[in-house]
């Protein structure tokens, strides 16, 4: 899969699973989570948006409300696309730094 | 306008579909988080890209992604599949009751054998459909009379199904017995060859059966798809307990589907060693409606295939719905 078939939705997609990756979370302590780590605040439509799509490529899966609120979880699909782009990004970023070096 | 009915108003922004699948979490977000212009505009353009995504013909199928959604099909199927079996089962009895096989098993204890392994079977998964299936009713009942309490009428589709069927089987015995004539229509039967020497209120038996049946798991079917009682917490006695219905109902409906396939297989051997033991019944015509033994029997094994496939299939689709592992 490819990280384009998120459209306008990509970086928050991407947000979103390294959010989870640090375990399971509802909506709101998502919006918040990426906040404090990535400065940055999504929008309620945009999340679900990238939610919605997320979950419909299986990288992350509801779990049982608590009360009202649905917690996320990764899954195993969502754990290793995350680690793929993870990995090549680091990559770019390792050769960017070392022609910025040269 | 006050903020629920804002909220209320930015929710059905989104298709129906959607709606179904994510309403009741989004609004509880947008509760905690609507704070500027810029939300409700951002609200406004995701509804617009859900929209777009139908419109698209993206293979989007925002109910069935949830797991909790796939347990309740799972649990759905199993349970549409019992029916169906319990159909077999009970043509399987009208089979065996108006032939010469009865009398057969009180002298073959290998035939009699897989006769009791079939009623064992019936026993065991009627247990765990109704150990499964107490809960979830239960909550289906108290969601429903909190809500909406005209979806309770759907709850007496197999109320009524079932007086229908006790009705009819007294009817049956009244005209049996002779206590009800009805010149032209029933003759009066000789005791001892009724019903299944009635034909006419034998099949008529089946019909109210099989419509009472087929009636009860569309109810069943429709209560619990708009009210999903997913799970419930209850305060008893100052402590909270959660119950998940449909997580509890998933043993019982692996044991339902396993009796299921243990009384195919009983019900194979059963007709093998009947037919082996009397060709001539094999080869005659003990079939409702004086249709042929074996085309009676193979469609009865096959219903029992059919429902016990769908049983599994059932069960397949909740590997990916586990919860909690």
């Amino acid at each position: 899969m490819d990280n384009s078939e998120f459209g306008r939705f990509s970086d928050p997609a991407l947000l979103i699973l390294a959010c989870l990756a640090g375990g399971e979370k509802h909506g709101y302590a998502m919006m918040e989570d990426i906040q404090a780590t990535a400065g940055v605040r999504l929008g309620p439509g945009t999340l679900y948006g990238a939610l919605s799509r997320l979950e419909q490529y299986g990288l992350i899966e509801a779990l049982p409300a608590d009360e009202r609120r649905r917690p996320y979880r990764l899954t195993a699909q969502g754990t290793a696309f995350l680690r793929q782009y993870l990995t090549s990004l680091e990559k770019f970023v390792s050769l960017s730094l070392k022609r910025l070096e040269a | 306008m006050n903020a629920a009915k804002v909220r209320l108003w930015l929710v059905r922004l989104y298709p129906q579909e959607w709606r179904d699948r994510y309403a009741p979490e989004f609004d509880i977000l947008l509760e905690q988080c609507l704070h500027s212009p810029l939300d409700v505009v951002d609200v406004f353009l995701g509804a617009v890209d859900a929209h777009l995504q139908l419109l698209n013909g993206d293979k989007v199928n925002w109910r069935t992604l949830n797991m909790v959604n796939k347990l309740r099909t799972t649990l759905l199927i199993v349970f549409t599949a019992y029916i169906g079996f319990i159909i077999a089962g009970f043509s399987l009895v009208g089979l065996a009751d108006d032939s010469p096989m009865l009398p057969l098993m009180k002298t073959n204890h290998t035939l009699a054998f897989s006769w009791t392994m079939i009623q064992v079977g019936a026993v065991v998964a009627l247990l765990a459909v109704v150990i499964g299936g107490l809960p979830l009713a239960l909550m289906v009942v108290r969601r429903a009379w909190m809500t909406n309490r005209r979806r309770l009428g759907l709850l007496l589709v197999p109320v009524f199904s079932i007086l229908a069927l006790m009705l009819y089987v007294g009817f049956i015995f009244l005209v049996g017995t002779s206590s009800i004539q009805i010149a032209g229509v029933f003759p009066v039967v000789p005791s001892g060859n009724f019903p299944p020497g009635n034909r006419l209120m034998l099949a008529g038996l089946m019909l109210v059966f099989i419509l009472g049946a087929t009636a009860s798991a569309l109810a069943v079917w429709k209560i619990v798809s708009s009210i999903d009682p997913e799970q419930e917490t209850l305060h008893i006695t100052g402590r909270r307990l959660t119950v998940r219905p449909y997580t509890f109902a998933l043993v019982p409906a692996v044991i339902t589907t396993v009796s299921m396939l243990v009384m195919l297989v009983a019900t194979l051997t059963w007709g093998w060693m009947a037919f082996s033991a009397l060709p001539q019944v094999y080869a005659g015509n003990y079939g409702p409606w004086q249709t042929n033994t074996q085309v009676w029997f193979y469609s009865i094994v096959i219903l029992m295939i059919l429902c016990t496939l769908a049983g599994f299939f059932g069960l397949a689709r909740s590997r990916s719905a586990r919860i909690g592992t």
